[in-house]
């Protein structure tokens, strides 16, 4: 079985998205509260994961 | 008042009974916690977010650590995975692909096994704080 390789990009969307919404749904109570909390620690998981990649690519060469 | 003692303390034991019970079901299958607490919501995306994880990382052939392992990252590694409850056993019982750490993608997928168990260690806390009555 060859197995699911999607791009580094991809796993960690992924990732985050799971993340994000398992932290929504313990840490607020009102669906709303949950919508907001969501988004706002997805798009914090992407833009540092991402942050993190730029001040690593120096290294890489 | 005497009187009331014994029946407090027969309610609290009984709270005790039924965090535990809440906790355990937790950790047996993701959410199950939430659902005998008939937290609906909290169950159902519990379960998708744990099982999204765990199901992303057998599908990216990550690897699943064993109870002997002679190293302590491995040792963290099998108390994270067993966090997951049922789907730590799911192996077992279906043929799965082997996990191919060769490759990227193998490692990523080791991280989300980990995970799905982390995140569900949080689930069984939360469920254990709702059955005790300290979270509402």
């Amino acid at each position: 079985m060859r197995g699911f390789h999607p791009s580094h990009f991809w796993a960690m969307v992924a990732f985050a998205l799971c993340v994000s919404v398992a932290f929504a749904v313990l840490a607020r109570r009102s669906a709303g509260s949950r919508i907001k909390y969501a988004l706002w620690s997805l798009v914090l998981f992407l833009a540092i994961g991402i942050g993190i990649a730029w001040l690593m690519y120096p290294l890489s060469k | 008042m005497a009187t009331d003692t014994p029946v407090v303390q027969k309610s609290a034991d009984r709270l005790a009974a039924e965090a535990l019970l809440a906790a355990i079901a937790a950790w047996a299958v993701p959410g199950l916690g939430h659902l005998i607490l008939r937290r609906w919501g909290r169950a159902i995306f519990l379960f998708l977010a744990v099982g999204g994880l765990a199901l992303t990382g057998f599908a990216m052939r990550g690897q699943l650590f064993g109870r002997q392992s002679n190293d302590p990252f491995g040792a963290l590694g099998f108390l994270a995975d067993a966090c997951a409850g049922a789907f730590y056993f799911l192996p077992r019982f279906f043929h799965m692909a082997a996990p191919d750490v060769s490759r990227a993608a193998g490692d990523y997928g080791t991280r989300f096994l980990a995970a799905a168990g982390v995140v569900n260690l949080l689930g069984m806390v939360d469920a254990y704080r709702i059955a005790s009555g300290r979270k509402h």
